[in-house]
């Protein structure tokens, strides 16, 4: 008796080295820096003396926190009203707007430190002082083309019939944009948001280059535990794990207001 | 068929390992595996150290060259323990925790018996031991700073200098723009000397400010231990500690400046955090790769720098146009000097971790041997810029080791006037503001023992231990306050408030004005 041994493949098998890849790179890591967030840092006990450090403040985590959830919000504001109307021109002069999109994208072809350097030696020769204001600026620069993207797509798809409609019905240009236009974009506008907001709280090289390091955002202070000094990877991983909190709850915030959109957010 | 297909392959590949097993086997070299910081040797390929273990051994050597960026990184990999490296060159500190952690080999190199004991006879005939070149003056500092040390594992107590052979030193100071100096009216030795490590802090020595200029153009380095120093320098000089008395009930001023920066505790970090928050508006930044680009390039003024650093943005700053005042062309811009208050010395040198490979031994002690050589010291000091842990007098009278600094620095090496006119500016230069000279710390201590700097007052600095956490914690805290987002928001808030009451207010004129042409026209319908 021969039993035949048949090598059937499932479709879902083409999905398996992806998976894998996810577990190694992305929940294998997760699983270390939540371990790593209550372990002594010897690594022989368990503790919460590092959330006691972050939450009291005693390294100034707090302090960083909240100027980066500032410095994050302000420059995704500023990307959302520059964004915005620039979306709004490319997706009504649709015709056109291949070659317009493609200037928007092309910055984000050269590699994001050279620009950001680049940035600093234009303001050193201008002679700008470094500082929140440069580092803001630098943020809304890299950051911008992430906001109009996901604005000008959700512009697009927006059947013009409902404009005319409004028209119609004798709606003047502010009504219509105010009572159509902006409804229909919001799911555009709230992935512009996370899609801005996430990276901009997260980032550290721009606040580095572009104020000598003279403003710590969270970014810093996560990439300062981890880098250069030794022993303090415990604080470092409460800190990936606050940074976490956010991501996440920004992304519920996203599917919240967005369901029964078709734009959702990557969680 | 099939089948015979395979068989057919696997002996095909069977032989293949077993040929290249054997190719191995029977002339294999020796091989080492070197993890040093980056760009610091003069060859990464090594082959003049090949040509040397071959000249000696009558071997070839496979040498495998690994690199680290800081202490750090190099301290993780070894403590992970899975690394495979022979001999590390970490620095001072690094070497003591490593120490501490019972991680080390002991090499003994200042016994050359013991040192050698283990060499095959046919190397012993070639090999010069070189360890009278090294600086008698590193030895005696890592001796009173690292004599001590303890082993937990043990019980053992070892001195550094039985496990290390040092390679290079350096000290730590401030870099500066000669002559933005002085169009600011302070480039001025009795100015300097009194503000010292003020300078940082914008501070003239006595609490009032050095110069408005200065502000917004100083860099502070990146790196807790370098600013941690330079600060408590700072506060010792500006009588902050004055009166003030450590848990030993010692005061801080009578402390020597190794032993002050040694001596961590609450009290004193709490100052040091306050004096750095304050100090952040004089700030240009802190300075992580581009320091020496910021100050060639004129965006700061000044820079808490190490000397090797310091000597290469110096180097690059020379600028021909400059009109002296002989009618000569050409100086330098940048200039760096150690404010002779007190002041950090530090060394890095080579250790071999417990990891190594027992066959490599004679390897890694030929290649440390031969990196204490004059003309490898020379030509490491052209590369690296750090000063080689040799004596100069070895140097001077190493005539490759001559050739070599006097046409790296574009002498005649031929002529006995260059000669002389070398040795004065490389060896005996003494710098216009402190009176010392940074490259020989140790020799200028000597020279200027009466009047300027005595070698005591330039510290070692060992590890925080089990007050790093602490450190780590007020240097955090440091680098975050003192600046606020909040003033942003409060202007955005502020426009926010203004564009929404000007949409608003538009929307409600227009609701307004058409309701009016409603009612307009109605009521004109009604007198018809």
């Amino acid at each position: 008796m021969k039993k035949k041994i048949s090598f059937r493949f499932h479709r879902r098998a083409f999905a398996y080295p992806y998976m894998i890849f996810l577990l190694l790179f992305v929940v294998v890591p997760l699983v270390i820096i939540l371990v790593n967030a209550f372990l002594t840092d010897d690594g022989q006990h368990l503790t919460f003396a590092h959330f006691v450090e972050f939450f009291s403040n005693a390294g100034g985590g707090l302090t960083v926190l909240g100027n980066s959830l500032i410095i994050g919000a302000v420059t995704t504001l500023i990307c959302l009203v520059i964004g915005y109307p620039c979306a709004y021109l490319l997706a009504k002069y649709h015709a056109g707007s291949k070659v317009l999109v493609l200037l928007f994208i092309l910055p984000m072809w050269v590699n994001f430190l050279i620009r950001t350097l680049s940035t600093k030696a234009i303001f050193m020769a201008l002679d700008v002082k470094l500082g929140m204001g440069t580092v803001l600026f630098g943020m809304v620069y890299n950051y911008l083309p992430y906001m109009i993207l996901p604005l000008h797509t959700t512009l697009v798809s927006i059947d013009h019939s409902y404009i005319e409609a409004a028209e119609d019905l004798g709606a003047d240009k502010l009504t219509v944009f105010l009572k159509t236009v902006l409804p229909l974009s919001l799911s555009g506008i709230i992935s512009g948001i996370t899609m801005t907001f996430i990276p901009a709280i997260s980032t550290f090289a721009i606040s580095e280059i572009l104020s000598s390091s003279k403003i710590f955002l969270f970014g810093d202070a996560i990439n300062m535990h981890f880098s250069k000094t030794t022993n303090s990877f415990g604080v470092g991983s409460v800190m990936s794990l606050v940074m976490l909190v956010l991501v996440i709850v920004a992304n519920v915030i996203v599917n919240i207001t967005n369901k029964d959109e078709e734009v959702k957010s990557s969680l | 068929m099939k089948k015979l297909m395979s068989i057919v392959s696997c002996l095909l590949l069977m032989c293949f390992v077993v040929t290249a097993f054997a190719a191995c086997a029977s002339e294999k070299p020796d091989s080492l595996v070197i993890y040093n910081w980056a760009d610091y040797i003069f060859d990464e390929k090594l082959t003049d150290f090949k040509e040397y273990y071959k000249e000696i051994t009558g071997k070839d050597i496979d040498v495998t060259y690994v690199t680290f960026d800081t202490n750090e990184t190099m301290l993780t990999r070894l403590t992970q323990g899975d690394s495979n490296v022979d001999v590390v060159c970490p620095s001072e500190y690094a070497i003591q925790k490593l120490i501490e952690g019972n991680m080390l080999v002991p090499l003994n190199y200042f016994d050359e018996a013991k040192y050698t004991s283990e060499f095959s006879e046919s190397v012993k005939n070639g090999y010069e031991h070189n360890s009278d070149n090294i600086e008698p003056g590193i030895i005696e500092k890592v001796s009173g700073a690292f004599g001590s040390l303890h082993i937990d594992e043990t019980g053992e107590t070892v001195s550094m200098v039985d496990y290390f052979v040092p390679y290079m030193y350096g000290t730590l100071g401030i870099l500066y723009n000669k002559y933005a100096f002085m169009d600011l009216g302070i480039y001025d030795a009795e100015i300097m000397n009194k503000a010292n490590w003020g300078i940082f802090f914008n501070d003239d020595g006595d609490g009032n400010m050095l110069s408005p200029g200065l502000t917004g153009n100083i860099l502070m380095k990146d790196s807790i231990r370098d600013s941690y120093a330079a600060t408590i320098f700072y506060m010792l000089e500006r009588g902050m500690l004055d009166g003030r008395k450590n848990e030993h009930g010692v005061l801080y001023t009578d402390l020597s400046a190794g032993e002050l920066i040694n001596a961590v505790d609450d009290q004193l970090l709490d100052i040091v955090r306050r004096v750095l928050v304050n100090q952040k508006d004089e700030l240009f930044g802190y300075e992580v790769d581009f320091g020496k680009d910021d100050l060639l390039m004129g965006n700061a003024i000044v820079d808490l720098a190490w000397s090797g650093d310091a000597m290469f943005a110096v180097e690059e700053s020379w600028d021909k146009n400059i009109v002296n005042d002989d009618g000569t062309k050409g100086d330098y811009r940048l200039a760096y000097y150690v404010p002779h208050s007190a002041g950090n010395i530090w060394f890095d040198g080579w250790v071999v971790p417990k990891t190594y490979n027992p066959k490599h031994m004679e390897a890694i002690k030929i290649f440390i041997n031969y990196l204490n050589r004059p003309k490898s010291a020379a030509l490491n000091y052209l590369e690296i810029g750090y000063t080689p842990a040799i004596r100069p007098e070895v140097l001077q009278e190493d005539d490759d080791a001559m050739q070599i600094l006097m046409e790296g620095y574009e002498y005649d090496f031929d002529s006995a006037e260059d000669r002389e006119a070398f040795v004065e500016e490389f060896f005996n230069y003494v710098d216009e503001i402190d009176g010392s000279n940074w490259r020989y710390p140790f020799l200028s201590a000597e020279l200027n023992d009466d009047n300027y700097r005595n070698i005591d007052t330039l510290g070692v600095m060992r590890d925080f231990g089990d007050k790093n956490k602490m450190v780590v914690t007020a240097w955090n805290y440091a680098r975050s306050a003192g600046v606020s987002a909040l003033p942003l928001l409060g202007w955005t808030v502020l426009a926010v408030a203004v564009a929404l009451g000007v949409l608003f207010a538009v929307i409600g004129f227009r609701r307004w004005k058409s309701h009016r042409v409603i009612t307009h026209t109605s009521s004109e319908t009604q007198v018809e």
